[in-house]
C-alpha cells in the first residue's frame, strides 16, 4: 500500500505551498516534494514599465524582504545606464538593507522558528506560536518586539515604508536622513547591541539542548550559494561565489551568472530549482540563504560577528557545514554582524549629506545585472532597458527558486531518517522551556 | 471574551501580515482578545481544520492576496462560509494590486515567459502535478464574494489594521458610558443644533467630555464613541440620517469625522465598509462582538451613514492624497512630463507642478502619504477615488483643473510611455471593462 503524508500548507512561511511524501509498500521513501502552489508572474508584467519604476513594483514580491526587491532592481537598472551613484546614497542603502537583515532575521528567529525550540516540536499546533511564547515568555517576547521594532522604524525612516520602501531611486536615494533622526536611532544601538547578545545567549542555549537533533538529523551534504565581496561577507555588494561538496570556493562575475546557474522547471512546483550548472541537475542542487552564506565567505565583515563565526566552525568541527538545524545559528552570526553595521553606519554623519542623488543619468539599450543578498538567499535581477528606458524584459532569480530544490533534497534525507531508520526514536530532545 | 478570527492567504506576498506585525509591542494588547482559528504565516492550523469548521463559525475572516490560482478562488469561497463579515485586507484583495498588470496578456503567454522562455531555465515545462493551475486572468476578490469592508493599502498601515481589529473587537478604549452627550449639552434646553438641520451626533455619544464643541456651536462628532443609552434626539438623528441625498457640505463633513472618531478607525478613508455591515453584526446570530451591544438606534444610524458612504462614490473625494499632502501648490508649472529618474525634486513645492507624475489627485487617502515624507511621488497603491475606465484621462483633466499644467491633453499622452504602469498599477485586475489589447 503506497502511502502519501500531506502537509498543506506549510505553516509559519512566507509564501505558499504544501509538502508531499510517498512511502511505497516496502516502507521506502519514494518521493518528497515541495510544491510551491503559487507564483504571480512579475517576470512578464513588468515587461512596458519604466525602467525606473520596476524597484516601485518588484517590492511586492516579498513582504518579509521588500529592501533588497527595492535595492537589487535599482542596481540593475544602474548598471544598464552605467550610472554610478554618490557615496551617501550608497552607504544608505547598505544602512537600509542591514536594518532589514535585523528585522527579518528576528522575526525568523523569534516569530518563525522559535516556537519549535521554546514550546516543542511535538506541542500542541494551537499552542506552537509566536502569539504563545509571547503569553508565557512576556521579557523575551517583549524584547524580541523591542528589537524588531528597531529594524522595522530604522528601515520605514530610510524606506518610507518598512514595507514596500520607495525611496531608492535610480542614482542614488531620494532623500538623506535628518540629522534629528540619525541621532534618535544611535542613540538606540547601544541598547540593541545588548539584546542581540541575550538573544544569541538563547539561542545558544537551544543549540546546546538540541545538539542531538543539529548534529544527527538532516545533515545534507549539498553545493551552496552566496555573495561575497572579496571572500569577505557582504550583503548589498560583491558577486557569486559557489561552494561545492568538497568545500572548494568558485568565484563569478554576476554578469556571468547564466555560465553558474541553472533553472530547472520541474512539474510538480511553481517555483523553479536552482542549481550549479557545471554540475548539472539534481547534482549540483546548492542550498542559499545564511547557512551558505556563512559556508562561502573566508570572514564575516565585522568582528564581534566574525568571532562568532570562528566559535561556530570550531563547535561544528568544520568551515563547512552541511547541518540544516545550522541555518538557525548561522542567522543568529548574521544578526550580530546587521547590528554592528547599523551602528557604525548611523555614527557616519555622511548619511545626512544632501548628495545623495547623481544627475548624470541617461537611459540607453542595454542589459543590466544586479545581485544582493536577501534574508532567505542571494537575489538577482537581469533587465533589458530599451533607448528610452522602458523595461523591455526582465529575468529574476529569487531565494525561493535557490532554496526549493535543497529544501526538497533536505526533505527526502530527513524522511528516510524518520520514516526508514526510526532516527527519531533514540533522539534526545530536552524538556519543553514553555510546558 | 475572545473573538474568533482567520486569516485567508491568496497568492500574495506577506507584507499585510508584516505590517500587523509591525505593531510590535501593541500587539501584546490586540492579540490576547484574538482567537486565532487560521493564519498559515504565523500559526500552525492546516487546511483541513477550516474546512471542519461550521458555517459562519468565524465571526471575521480576513482575506489578504489575490485569486490567481484555481486554489486561492476555492479558498476565497471556503472563508466567505466559514465567516460573518469578510474583510478584503490589502490592496491585492481590494483591487488585484500589481499582479492584476498581468492582465494585459493571455495567460498562456504569460506563463511561457516564466516557465519557458527565461534566459536561465534548462529543463521547461509547465508545471502539471500537485499544482492548481492558474486562472486565465487576476480575478478580483469582489467579483467572486460579497466583501463586507474593504482595508485598502499596499500594505495597510499598521495603525489602520489595529483600529480596525480594535473596531471589530469593539470600541476598546472608549468608556461606553450610560448616558449621552446630550444630557450636559449646553444646548440641551434651546438651540439644539439638530433642531437646525445640522448633523450632530450627541445623542449617540457617550457623555463624559469637555463639551468643546457644542460650547463653540460646533456639533458633537462623537469622539467619546458610543453611549451605553442613546438619548430622545436619536429619533431625529436617524431621520434625518435616513434622507442624506441633498447634505450640506458642513455635513459632509461632520459625517465623515464622526465615522472615523466613533467607529474608531483612524483614516477611515483606507477602510471602505459596506453599508450593512453594523447591521450584519447585529443579525448574524450572537457575535462575540461588544459592537452588538451598542443601542440598536445607534447601530441604524451608523448603517445609514455606511450605506450613504458606499453609495456615494464622490463623496470619497473629500479625501485624496492630497488633501494630507503638505505640499506647496502654485508655485511651479508642468510644462513637460518628468520621468522620476530626472533631476531632483525640491521637498517643499506639488510633485505635479515640478513636472512629475504624482497620483496623489486621483488616489483615495489614508497612507498618510508616506512617499511623499521621502520625496517620491504617490503611484496609487490605496486605489482610486472614483472608478472610470480610463483613469489616464480622469488623471489629465483633474490635473489641468486643479494644478498649473501647460500641456496639451495630446503632448501628455506622447510623454506618458506607460499610461497603464501609471495609472492602473494597484488597480487593473478591478477594472472589469479592461479587456486584453486596449
Amino acid at each position: 500500500m503506497v502511502k502519501e503524508i500531506i502537509v498543506e500548507p506549510i505553516t509559519r512561511l512566507e509564501g505558499h505551498g504544501g509538502l508531499r511524501i510517498v512511502i511505497g509498500d516496502d516502507g521506502k521513501v519514494k518521493d518528497a516534494q515541495f510544491n510551491v502552489t503559487s507564483t504571480r508572474f512579475f517576470e512578464k508584467f513588468c515587461e512596458g514599465r519604466y525602467c525606473e519604476h520596476v524597484p516601485r513594483i518588484t517590492t511586492r514580491i516579498c513582504g518579509i524582504c521588500p529592501i533588497p526587491h527595492h535595492l537589487t532592481p535599482t542596481k540593475a537598472v544602474e548598471d544598464a545606464w552605467n550610472v554610478q551613484i554618490p557615496t551617501p546614497a550608497l552607504k544608505l542603502r547598505k544602512l537600509l538593507i542591514n536594518a532589514k537583515q535585523y528585522s527579518s532575521h528576528l522575526l525568523h528567529f523569534y516569530a518563525l522558528a522559535a516556537p519549535d525550540f521554546l514550546v516543542g516540536p511535538f506541542a500542541d499546533p494551537a499552542l506552537r506560536n509566536i502569539v504563545y511564547v509571547i503569553n508565557k515568555m512576556p521579557d523575551v517576547g517583549a524584547m524580541a518586539l523591542k528589537m524588531m521594532d528597531f529594524g522595522q522604524k530604522l528601515c520605514a525612516e530610510i524606506g518610507g515604508k518598512s514595507v514596500h520602501p520607495i525611496s531608492a531611486i535610480v542614482g542614488g536615494m531620494k532623500k538623506p536622513m535628518d540629522e534629528d533622526v540619525r541621532q534618535k536611532f544611535l542613540k538606540q544601538i547601544p541598547e540593541q547591541v545588548e539584546f542581540t547578545k541575550k538573544t544569541v545567549e538563547i539561542g545558544l542555549k537551544v543549540v546546546e539542548d538540541y545538539w542531538d537533533v543539529i548534529a544527527n538529523v538532516g545533515v545534507v551534504p549539498t553545493y551552496y550559494l552566496g555573495m561575497t565581496n572579496n571572500g569577505v561577507h557582504d550583503i548589498y555588494e560583491g558577486d557569486i561565489r559557489i561552494v561545492d561538496l568538497e568545500g572548494k570556493k568558485i568565484d563569478y562575475d554576476v554578469h556571468n551568472y547564466l555560465d553558474a546557474l541553472g533553472e530547472h522547471v520541474p512539474a510538480h512546483s511553481y517555483a523553479t530549482h536552482m542549481y550549479y550548472k557545471p554540475a548539472g541537475y539534481p547534482d549540483g542542487i546548492y542550498r542559499a540563504n545564511c547557512l551558505a552564506r556563512i559556508n562561502c565567505v573566508d570572514k564575516m565583515a565585522t568582528p564581534l560577528a566574525d568571532e562568532a563565526l570562528k566559535a561556530m566552525r570550531a563547535k561544528i568541527g568544520t568551515d563547512l557545514i552541511h547541518h540544516t538545524f545550522a541555518y538557525h545559528w548561522a542567522r543568529l552570526i548574521e544578526t550580530v554582524e546587521a547590528i554592528e553595521i547599523v551602528g557604525s553606519l548611523l555614527g557616519d554623519s555622511d548619511i545626512c549629506n544632501p548628495d545623495c542623488k547623481t544627475l548624470d543619468i541617461e537611459p540607453r539599450e542595454a542589459e543590466g545585472i544586479a545581485i544582493t543578498e536577501a534574508p532567505r538567499g542571494l537575489l538577482l535581477y537581469h533587465i533589458w532597458s530599451d533607448a528610452d528606458g522602458i523595461c523591455k524584459k526582465l529575468n529574476l532569480l529569487v531565494a525561493t527558486n535557490h532554496n526549493i530544490a535543497g529544501i526538497e533534497k533536505s526533505l527526502m534525507h530527513v524522511a528516510k531518517q524518520i520514516f526508514e531508520d526510526n532516527a527519531l526514536e533514540g533522539l534526545k530532545l530536552p524538556d519543553p522551556w514553555i510546558k | 471574551m475572545t473573538v474568533k478570527v482567520a486569516f485567508m492567504q491568496l497568492s500574495s506576498c506577506w507584507g499585510c501580515h508584516q505590517s500587523l506585525l509591525n505593531a510590535h509591542l501593541g500587539l501584546l494588547q490586540v492579540l490576547p482578545a484574538l482567537d486565532i482559528v487560521y493564519w498559515p504565516a504565523v500559526v500552525d492550523f492546516k487546511h483541513d481544520s477550516l474546512v471542519a469548521r461550521e458555517d459562519e463559525e468565524i465571526v471575521v475572516g480576513f482575506i489578504e492576496g489575490m485569486i490567481r490560482t484555481k486554489e486561492d478562488l476555492a479558498n476565497t469561497k471556503l472563508i466567505r462560509k466559514k465567516s460573518k463579515i469578510i474583510i478584503a485586507f490589502g490592496s491585492c484583495a481590494c483591487y488585484g494590486n500589481v499582479p492584476g498588470l498581468a492582465n494585459q496578456w493571455p495567460i498562456d503567454e504569460v506563463q511561457m515567459r516564466k516557465f519557458m522562455e527565461v534566459e536561465s531555465a534548462t529543463t521547461k515545462r509547465i508545471p502539471d502535478q500537485h499544482v492548481p493551475g492558474f486562472e486565465d486572468k487576476v480575478v478580483n476578490v469582489d467579483d467572486v464574494i460579497k466583501v463586507d469592508a474593504f482595508l485598502a493599502g499596499c500594505p495597510p498601515r499598521t495603525e489602520q489594521i489595529v483600529g480596525v481589529v480594535q473596531f471589530l473587537l469593539g470600541q476598546k478604549g472608549f468608556p461606553m458610558n450610560e448616558k449621552s452627550f446630550c444630557e450636559d449639552c449646553v444646548l440641551k434646553e434651546s438651540g439644539c443644533l439638530l433642531d437646525n438641520g445640522v448633523l450632530c451626533y450627541g445623542p449617540v455619544t457617550s457623555i463624559g467630555c469637555s463639551l468643546k464643541c457644542t460650547n463653540k456651536g460646533d456639533p458633537c462628532v462623537g469622539c467619546m464613541g458610543p453611549a451605553k443609552n442613546a438619548s430622545d434626539k436619536a429619533q431625529k438623528l436617524l431621520d434625518m440620517t435616513k434622507s442624506l441625498d441633498y447634505i450640506s457640505s458642513g455635513n459632509k463633513k461632520n459625517l465623515f469625522e464622526f465615522l472615523s472618531l466613533f467607529l474608531n478607525v483612524p483614516l477611515m478613508a483606507g477602510f471602505d465598509l459596506s453599508g450593512d455591515i453594523m447591521m450584519q453584526i447585529k443579525k448574524r446570530g450572537k457575535p462575540d462582538t461588544p459592537l452588538a451591544t451598542i443601542p440598536s438606534i445607534t447601530t441604524e444610524i451608523a448603517t445609514n451613514l455606511l450605506g450613504f458612504l458606499a453609495m456615494h462614490p464622490e463623496f470619497h473625494e473629500i479625501s485624496n492624497v492630497c488633501q494630507t499632502c503638505p505640499r506647496i501648490i502654485g508655485k511651479g508649472t508642468m510644462t513637460k512630463v518628468k520621468r522620476d529618474y530626472e533631476g531632483i525634486p525640491n521637498q517643499e513645492d506639488c510633485f505635479i507642478e515640478q513636472g512629475y507624475i504624482c497620483v496623489g489627485p486621483i488616489t483615495k487617502a489614508g497612507c498618510g502619504g508616506l512617499c511623499i515624507k521621502v520625496n517620491a511621488p504617490c503611484t496609487g497603491c490605496y486605489g482610486q477615488t472614483e472608478w472610470v475606465i480610463d483613469q489616464a484621462t480622469r488623471f489629465y483633466k483633474t490635473i489641468k483643473e486643479s494644478f498649473n499644467v501647460e500641456l496639451s491633453k495630446e503632448e501628455f499622452f506622447i510623454q506618458v510611455k506607460d499610461p497603464i504602469g501609471t495609472f492602473n498599477k494597484f488597480t487593473l485586475a478591478s477594472n472589469r471593462d479592461f479587456n486584453l489589447g486596449e
